[in-house]
C-alpha cells in the first residue's frame, strides 16, 4: 500500500528513508519490483496548503492503478520528501526522491518552487510533472524537455472568461484590473487581452494594477467609479488573499459588475470574505461542489472524502490525479520507464480523455493551451457549475511566451 | 473637485493605518530604543483569536461569534497580553544589549510567532466577516467613503490627541517621556522603568490588535502574513516622522499614505507597479534632507 | 609556522579556511544531500561575510545588501544563460548581454563588480546618513531593488523565475570563494581602513578630529562588502540554477543578519562562526522532520518544527550571549603564554549616545 505521509508519532520508522547526520547517501534505491514515483512536495511552510491536496488526489490514483495490477505489471511505489517550501530546499528534495530509484518525480504545485526539483529530475533523465503549475515554463521551455503538467494554463483561463462573457453575459466593456505579485495573475490578464481584441464589439475600459498585499485598493477602485459607465466585467488577475480583498472591497463600493477570475480562486472557503456574493465566475477544471456532469468526478470526491476526512476546498485536487492518469498511460503504451519513450507517447496525446476532459501535449507544448472548462459562478454566497466553456483557438505559443 | 475629495480621503484612510502601526512601532522604540519586528506578529496573533485553530480551509468563528464589544476587548487584551509577554520573557533580559542584538531578538521572537500560527492555522487564509456594515459607503460632498475608513481616521485623530494629553497631563505619561528622553536619569529620579515599559509594551500591543481589526474587516480575511507589508511601511514611517516622536510617527505614517495613493492615482499605468519603488526613493530623499526625521526630539539630536 | 602565521596576522584567517576545508572534506564522504548542504553553508558563509565587512566595522545595520546579492545572481544570469534562451524569455536585454556565454569564474568576477558599481553609486548617497536613518535608507534600497527587478520583465523576467543556469558550483568552487572571501575581509579589517572605520564607529568625533573621512571609508568598506556579497548571489545562482527576486529579499535578509548577529557581529570569526552554528541546527532539525532512527527507535519532529525551534534557540542564544558567541573575538590558538589583544570587542550604537 503506498505510504501516506501523516506526521507520525514516536515509534513509527519511515522505512528506507533514514537520513542521519552524517547520512550515508547510499539511499535505499529500490530497484527491482516496484515502480517508485517521487514527491517532492511542500509538507511545510506555507506552500503546503496548495501542495497538499494535488497530492492526495495523485495518490488515490496511484492505489487505483495498484488495485487494478499495477504498471507494466509491476505495484507503485511512493516516496515522498518535503521541499518546506523553500527552493535549495526543493532542489535537495528532488535529489533525495531520486536517489531512492524515482522514476517520476512529481513536483511542487508553483512553478517557482517545482523547478529546482524539476531540474535535478531533469539532468538525471526522468520525467517530472508539477502537480498544477500553470505556467507554461513548467515544462519544455523552462525546464527541459522531460517536464509536463497536467494543468491548464493560466492564459487559457484568462481566455475562456472572456470569450465566455462576451457569449454568454454580453460582456462589451471590460476592466482589468491585474495583480503584479506573482507570474500566474499576470498569465491569467495575458490571455484576457489576447482574447479581447478577437471578440466584436469589446473595448477594454480601463486598466490598473495592485498588489496582493496591498491593504487598501480605494485608489484602483476610485478610479473604476471614475468610469462614465459601469464595466460590463472585470477581470480581476489575483488569487487568495488578495483577490478576496478586492472583491470584498469592489462590492463595498457599490461596483455591481461580472467579476471574472482564474481557477486559483476557486472553492467555497474564502466566500464569507465577501458574504452575499453574486455574479462572480471562474473557470474550474472539474466541480468539488457536487454537480459536475461527470460522474465520476463526484465518485472521486466522495473517495476523497472518505480517505482524507474532508471533500477537496477547491479544483486544484484534479490536476494531481490527471497526471498519474496521463503518465501511467503513456507507459502503459511506451510499455517502458525510459524517459524519451514515455515522453514521446504523452506527446502523442491528442484530446486524451481524464477524469477531467481532453488532454493534449505535443512537442512543443508540455500543457494545456486549450481546454473544456466548467465555469462556475457564485450566485447569493453559494458556487455552482453554470456552464462549459473551450476557447475557439488554442493560445498560441509566442503569447504564452511573452508570459 | 470631487475627484480630488475622493483621493484626499483614500489617502487619508490608508495614511490613517500606517499612521496606527507606527504608532504602535514608536511608543516602544521612544521608551526603549528597540525597534519591534515583532509588531506585525503580534498584530496577526490577536486576530487570529477570532477563529478557532484548525488547519481546514474554513475555520469556524471562535472569539469573532462573540457580541462586538466584547471581540474588541478580547482582541485588544490578547494583543496587549502577548506584547506584555515578549517584554518580559525576552526583552527584560536585553536591557544592555546592543540595538542590533534587541532587533534581532525581536526579529526571532516574530518569526517563532508566525511559525505557530503556521502550525495552528496552516497557510491558508481564512474568510472572517466582522461588520460588514462598516464597509458601506457614507457619501460626503460627492466623494464616497466606506464608514469603515471614516472610522479609522476618526479613531487615529482620537488616539493621537488622546495620547497627546496623556503623555501631557498625567503621570504616566510624564514617566514615559522622562524615560524617552533619559532613561538612566528617569530611573535615578524614582521612575520604576520596568513598570513604564510595561505600560509601551501594553499599549503598543492593543494598537496592533487594533489595527488588525480593522485589516479584518476591510479584507474579509485573517492571513498569517497580512502584517509584514505594513509593519515595514510602519517601521519606516516612524524614521522618517523622527524617532521617539509620536507626533511625527503619525505624521510619518500619513505622508506615505498620501504619497503611495497619490503615485497610484497619477502614474501612467506602465510605471504603476513600480509605485513603491518611487515611494522608497522619496523615503531616501527625505532622509538625506532630514537625517533625523521631521520632529527632531532632544533624545535623537546629534550633540556634535 | 605558528610564529610566521603570528607574524604576518594570518592566524585567523588561516584557522577559518581549515575548518571550511575540513567541512567541505568530511561532506564529500556523505551523501549527494550532504554535499549540497555543505555548498549552500559555503555560500552563506560568502555572503555573511560580505555583510560583515560592512556591519561588523561601521556597527551600521543595513538591510540592503541582499540587493547586492541579488544583483550579482541575475548578474551572472546575464551572463552565462544560453543566449538560445534568453533571446525569448530577456527580451530586453542589450546585443552584448544576449550573445554572452561566459565561463563561470568571470561571469561572477563581473557580476560582484557589478554589485560593487551600484553600491558606489547608492553608498555615495545614503552613507551620508547615520545611526538608524542610515540602516532605513539602506532598507529602502533593498524594496527598490526588489520592486524594479520583479516588474522589469523583458530583463529579469519579473516576479517569474529564471530557471536554466548553467550550475559549476560545488562544494570546492563555493570553498574556493568561501576563502576568498574571508581573505578579502582579514584584510581589509588590518588594513587602515578597518582601523579608520572602527575608530569611526567607536568614537565619531575623535575620529574627525584625527583626519579620519567617515563618509569615504563607509563607502571603501561599502563597495567592498558589495563586491563580496555579489560574488555570494554569484555563486548562488549558478549553484541552484534558478533565480527569482523574491529569494534576496526579506526572509533571506534576516536570515543573513541573524547568522551575522549570533555569532558576533564584531569580528570576522563572528560571521563564519553564526553561519555555521546556525547551518548546523537548521541542517539538524531538518533532517529530525524527516525521521531518524537512533538504536531502533525513531524520532520525527512534527512538520514546521524547524521553524520554531529555530527561532526559540535564536531568541534564547541572544538573551544569553547578547554581544553574539564569539562576543567579538577572533579564532586563535590556544595559548599558554599572554594572549595577543583580540580586535576589540565592539558596540553596535544606532545612535551615538
Amino acid at each position: 500500500m503506498p505510504r501516506t505521509h501523516f506526521p507520525s508519532p514516536l515509534g513509527r520508522a519511515l522505512p528506507a528513508l533514514c537520513a542521519g547526520l552524517l547520512a550515508s547517501g547510499l539511499a535505499c534505491a529500490q530497484a527491482g519490483k516496484d515502480i517508485v514515483v517521487g514527491f517532492a512536495n511542500a509538507k511545510s511552510g506555507w506552500l503546503e496548503a496548495y501542495d497538499t491536496p494535488a497530492r492526495r488526489a495523485a495518490l488515490i490514483r496511484i492505489d487505483e492503478i495498484n488495485a487494478a495490477g499495477g504498471l507494466l505489471g509491476r505495484k507503485l511505489k511512493v516516496v515522498e520528501t518535503d521541499t518546506k517550501s523553500d527552493r535549495a530546499q526543493s532542489a535537495k528534495a528532488g535529489l533525495e526522491a531520486l536517489d531512492q530509484g524515482a522514476e517520476l518525480l512529481v513536483v511542487s504545485c508553483d512553478y517557482d518552487f517545482g523547478a529546482p526539483a524539476a531540474l535535478e529530475a531533469q539532468k538525471k533523465g526522468k520525467v517530472s510533472f508539477f502537480l498544477c503549475a500553470e505556467d507554461i515554463k513548467a515544462g519544455v521551455q523552462g525546464v527541459g524537455k522531460y517536464a509536463f503538467s497536467s494543468s491548464v494554463l493560466g492564459a487559457v483561463q484568462g481566455a475562456t472568461m472572456a470569450e465566455w462573457a462576451y457569449h454568454k453575459r454580453n460582456m462589451r466593456q471590460a476592466y482589468v484590473l491585474l495583480d503584479t505579485t506573482i507570474e500566474y495573475n499576470k498569465g491569467l490578464c495575458t490571455g484576457f487581452d489576447w482574447m479581447a481584441p478577437q471578440l466584436k464589439g469589446v473595448t477594454i475600459v480601463g486598466r490598473d494594477n495592485f498588489k496582493n498585499g496591498d491593504a487598501s485598493i480605494a485608489a484602483q477602485i476610485s478610479r473604476i467609479k471614475a468610469l462614465p459607465r459601469e464595466p460590463d466585467a472585470i477581470m480581476l488577475c489575483s488569487y487568495i488573499p488578495g483577490a478576496a480583498s478586492a472583491v470584498r472591497q469592489l462590492r463595498a463600493a457599490g461596483i455591481q459588475s461580472l467579476i471574472l477570475n482564474g481557477a486559483a480562486v476557486d472553492g467555497s472557503y474564502w466566500l464569507d470574505s465577501v458574504p452575499g456574493l453574486s455574479n462572480f465566475a471562474v473557470p474550474v477544471q472539474g466541480s468539488v461542489y457536487g454537480d459536475d456532469p461527470n460522474p465520476q468526478v463526484e465518485a472521486f470526491n466522495k473517495t476523497f472524502a472518505t480517505r482524507y476526512g474532508a471533500r477537496p476546498s477547491n479544483t486544484f485536487a484534479y490536476p494531481g490525479y490527471v497526471l498519474i492518469e496521463v503518465w501511467a498511460k503513456a507507459v502503459q503504451r511506451a510499455q517502458s520507464l525510459d524517459a524519451d519513450k514515455v515522453t514521446a507517447e504523452l506527446e502523442k496525446m491528442r484530446g486524451e480523455p481524464t477524469l477531467v476532459g481532453p488532454r493534449t501535449f505535443s512537442k512543443d507544448i508540455h500543457h494545456q493551451n486549450q481546454a473544456r472548462l466548467l465555469i462556475s459562478e457564485v450566485r447569493a454566497g453559494k458556487p455552482g457549475i453554470v456552464d462549459e466553456w473551450t476557447i475557439s483557438n488554442p493560445v498560441p505559443l509566442p503569447v504564452l511566451l511573452k508570459r | 473637485m470631487t475627484a480630488a475629495l475622493q483621493y484626499l480621503f483614500d489617502a487619508l484612510s490608508l495614511g490613517s493605518l500606517y499612521a496606527l502601526g507606527a504608532l504602535g512601532i514608536a511608543l516602544i522604540f521612544g521608551v526603549m530604543r528597540l525597534v519591534n519586528f515583532a509588531h506585525g506578529d503580534v498584530m496577526t496573533f490577536a486576530i487570529f483569536v477570532l477563529i478557532a485553530p484548525t488547519t481546514e480551509a474554513v475555520a469556524p468563528l471562535w472569539v469573532g461569534a462573540w457580541a462586538t464589544p466584547l471581540i474588541v476587548l478580547t482582541v485588544l487584551g490578547v494583543g496587549a497580553a502577548l506584547a506584555v509577554l515578549a517584554e518580559l520573557a525576552v526583552f527584560r533580559h536585553l536591557r544592555h544589549a546592543t540595538p542590533a542584538t534587541t532587533m534581532m531578538a525581536a526579529f526571532a521572537l516574530g518569526f517563532v510567532i508566525q511559525n505557530l500560527l503556521l502550525a495552528l492555522h496552516s497557510s491558508r487564509a481564512k474568510a472572517v466577516n466582522l461588520w460588514p456594515q462598516l464597509n458601506l459607503p457614507v457619501d460626503l460632498w460627492g466623494a464616497r467613503v466606506p464608514a469603515l475608513q471614516m472610522l479609522m481616521i476618526g479613531i487615529t485623530m482620537a488616539l493621537l490627541v488622546g495620547l497627546a494629553w496623556m503623555l501631557r497631563h498625567t503621570r504616566a505619561g510624564l514617566e514615559m517621556r522622562a524615560a524617552a528622553e533619559d532613561f538612566d536619569m528617569a530611573r535615578m529620579l524614582g521612575v520604576k522603568a520596568n513598570r513604564v515599559i510595561l505600560v509601551a509594551f501594553g499599549m503598543s500591543g492593543a494598537l496592533a490588535a487594533l489595527i488588525g481589526l480593522f485589516m479584518v474587516n476591510q479584507t474579509g480575511l485573517v492571513d498569517i502574513r497580512m502584517g509584514a507589508p505594513m509593519m515595514l511601511v510602519a517601521f519606516v514611517s516612524t524614521v522618517i516622522g523622527g524617532l521617539g516622536s509620536l507626533m511625527g510617527a503619525v505624521l510619518g505614517g500619513f505622508l506615505i499614505g498620501f504619497v503611495s495613493t497619490a503615485l497610484q492615482a497619477w502614474l501612467p499605468l506602465d510605471a504603476r507597479a513600480f509605485r513603491d519603488a518611487f515611494v522608497y526613493l522619496g523615503v531616501i530623499a527625505l532622509l538625506l534632507w532630514r537625517p533625523n526625521g521631521l520632529f527632531i526630539t532632544g533624545a535623537s539630536r546629534q550633540r556634535v | 609556522m605558528k610564529n610566521f602565521l603570528l607574524r604576518h596576522r594570518l592566524e585567523t584567517p588561516v584557522l577559518l579556511c581549515l575548518a571550511l576545508a575540513l567541512l567541505a572534506v568530511l561532506s564529500l564522504a556523505g551523501s549527494n544531500s550532504l554535499q549540497r548542504t555543505t555548498t549552500e553553508v559555503l555560500i552563506r558563509v560568502v555572503m555573511v561575510v560580505g555583510m560583515f565587512i560592512f556591519i561588523g566595522h561601521s556597527g551600521l545595520i543595513s538591510f540592503g545588501h541582499m540587493a547586492f546579492v541579488g544583483i550579482g545572481a541575475y548578474g551572472v544570469a546575464w551572463t552565462t544563460m544560453e543566449p538560445s534562451i534568453k533571446q525569448y524569455v530577456l527580451t530586453g536585454l542589450p546585443d552584448l548581454l544576449q550573445q554572452a556565454a561566459l565561463p563561470w569564474v568571470p561571469a561572477s568576477l563581473l557580476a560582484g563588480l557589478l554589485a560593487a558599481a551600484v553600491a558606489l553609486l547608492a553608498g555615495a548617497v545614503i552613507l551620508r546618513l547615520n545611526g538608524i536613518a542610515a540602516s532605513i535608507a539602506t532598507f529602502s534600497l533593498l524594496a527598490i531593488f526588489n520592486v524594479v527587478y520583479s516588474n522589469w520583465d523583458s530583463v529579469t523576467a519579473g516576479s517569474s523565475s529564471i530557471v536554466g543556469i548553467p550550475t559549476p558550483v560545488g562544494v570546492w568552487q563555493a570553498f574556493l570563494f568561501a576563502a576568498g572571501a574571508i581573505a578579502l575581509a582579514h584584510w581589509h579589517g588590518i588594513s587602515r581602513f578597518g582601523l579608520a572605520l572602527r575608530a569611526v564607529r567607536e568614537e565619531p568625533v575623535a575620529a574627525r578630529s584625527c583626519g579620519i573621512n567617515a563618509w569615504r571609508q563607509l563607502l571603501v568598506a561599502f563597495v567592498l562588502s558589495a563586491l563580496v556579497c555579489g560574488l555570494g548571489g554569484a555563486l548562488d545562482a549558478q549553484f541552484l540554477g534558478v533565480v527569482n527576486p523574491d529569494a534576496y529579499y526579506l526572509g533571506r535578509t534576516f536570515t543573513c543578519l541573524t547568522m551575522l548577529v549570533i555569532g558576533g557581529s564584531a569580528s570576522l570569526s563572528g560571521a563564519v562562526t553564526g553561519v555555521l552554528v546556525l547551518s548546523a541546527l537548521m541542517e539538524l532539525l531538518i533532517r529530525l522532520e524527516t525521521g531518524v532512527s537512533l538504536g531502533g527507535m525513531a524520532i520525527q519532529l512534527p512538520s514546521g518544527s524547524q521553524e520554531v525551534v529555530t527561532g526559540l534557540v535564536m531568541v534564547l542564544t541572544l538573551i544569553r550571549r547578547p554581544a553574539g558567541l564569539m562576543q567579538g573575538r577572533e579564532w586563535q590558538w590556544p595559548r599558554l603564554t599572554h594572549p595577543s589583544a583580540p580586535l576589540p570587542a565592539a558596540s553596535l550604537e544606532m545612535q551615538p549616545r
